[in-house]
């Protein structure tokens, strides 16, 4: 029987040179990711790529404002991901509303719902800071500081509460469902009778 | 200041006169070079935009709505845009506050749907004729029974307080805070 724990220091290298990030850009941080993946500041010599899958993914940006609308999304590809998973959050909208401290619409506190790993201030960051950020995720990974899904396990009693504080109990099952009466075909029931 | 440069643009006036005298129960005015503006009584909205189609204004480009709570109305405004005639012009009309209703335009311009589903949602007006103003649209269901609204006279920060449970410790007698 191989102790697999041995391995560790090998596993959190691979793991700080090979994150992919999940294509889910809300808010205005969005704008900044095209700089970042292409020939200027060229983020994939960090070993970050953009992935397609929540399934595969590592690392998960929160590229600005967050909407409760957007949230139950976020929460969704969040638990999707497989372990180990990271949240880097952009800007101070996440941290504390920024800008959209009165709005109705934007969730003032992106930690009470999700574990965030990063945040890095700014209103927007440039694609310095973010690399800044991904510069210190890659650390914290080393040093296995970077435990925000371990976190969201233990605690999952808080965030879950939290979670159905803001969007009501069972709102998983209703957003599902929302849409459904207004996608039948109301013409061909007809036919049918 | 400047002094104020009263703008007359010809060709627009000529628009104006032609549309009018096919409704003579609108008023109509040109705003400044390109832009004309019409007032319409709420009830005959839906022929004056039919006259518009036909005479050349074949775009609806948004419906707004405007609260105006002093008088007790509020005021939507209908985009329209004209290639041939290469302007802009809002036909105007106002629908009294507490029983906002007005029919629908979705026959005259088949994108209204989406514009009056917006105002419905935001500003509780009524588009008789709609079939789709139940349907979801921006707002979320917990924020749509707590009856978020854009009227002037909805209670916006304390249910931000409310919802997010964060804001208590601000003055609610301030009109500005710095944070």
């Amino acid at each position: 029987m191989v102790d697999w724990r041995l391995f560790d220091p090998l596993f959190e290298y691979a793991r700080k040179r090979s994150m992919w990030i999940v294509s889910f850009c809300t808010g205005c941080g969005g704008i900044e990711m095209p700089p970042l993946a292409t020939s200027r500041y060229d983020f994939e010599r960090f070993g970050v790529m953009p992935n397609p899958s929540p399934r595969m993914a590592d690392l998960f940006l929160i590229t600005g404002y967050v909407t409760p609308k957007t949230l139950k999304r976020i929460i969704i590809t969040y638990e999707m991901q497989p372990d180990p998973k990271y949240v880097l959050a952009h800007g101070s909208c996440p941290l504390n509303g920024g800008i959209y401290w009165d709005g109705y619409n934007a969730i003032k506190h992106l930690d009470k719902y999700i574990p965030v790993d990063v945040a890095i201030a700014g209103c927007m960051p440039r694609p310095e800071a973010v690399m800044d950020g991904i510069q210190k995720m890659m650390e914290l990974i080393e040093t296995g500081e970077a435990d925000g899904w371990k976190r969201y396990k233990e605690n999952y009693e808080w965030y879950r509460k939290n979670q159905d504080e803001l969007f009501g109990e069972g709102w998983r099952e209703k957003t599902a469902r929302r849409w459904i009466p207004w996608l039948m075909d109301k013409k061909k029931e007809v036919k049918e009778e | 200041m400047a002094e104020e440069v009263k703008a007359t643009w010809p060709k627009g006036e000529e628009i104006v006169s032609a549309l009018l005298e096919k409704a003579p129960y609108a008023e109509g005015s040109v705003r400044r070079e390109r832009r004309l503006e019409f007032k319409v009584p709420a009830d005959r909205i839906v022929d004056f935009l039919r006259t518009a189609k036909a005479s050349g204004f074949e775009l609806l480009l948004q419906i707004t709505a405007v609260d105006w709570p002093n008088e007790g109305e509020i005021e939507l405004v209908y985009q329209l845009f004209s290639i041939s005639h290469g302007t802009h012009a809002m036909a105007k009309t106002r629908v009294p506050r507490d029983d906002a209703r007005i029919s629908s335009v979705m026959d005259i311009y088949p994108v209204a749907e989406t514009y009056e589903r917006d105002a419905h949602e935001f500003y509780k007006v009524v588009f008789e004729g709609n079939p789709k103003l139940e349907m979801p649209w921006i707002l979320e269901d917990e924020d749509r029974e707590a009856g978020v609204s854009h009227r002037k006279d909805f209670d916006m920060l304390g249910y931000v307080k409310k919802k997010y449970k964060i804001l208590d410790r601000f003055d609610e007698d301030k009109e500005n805070y710095v944070i």
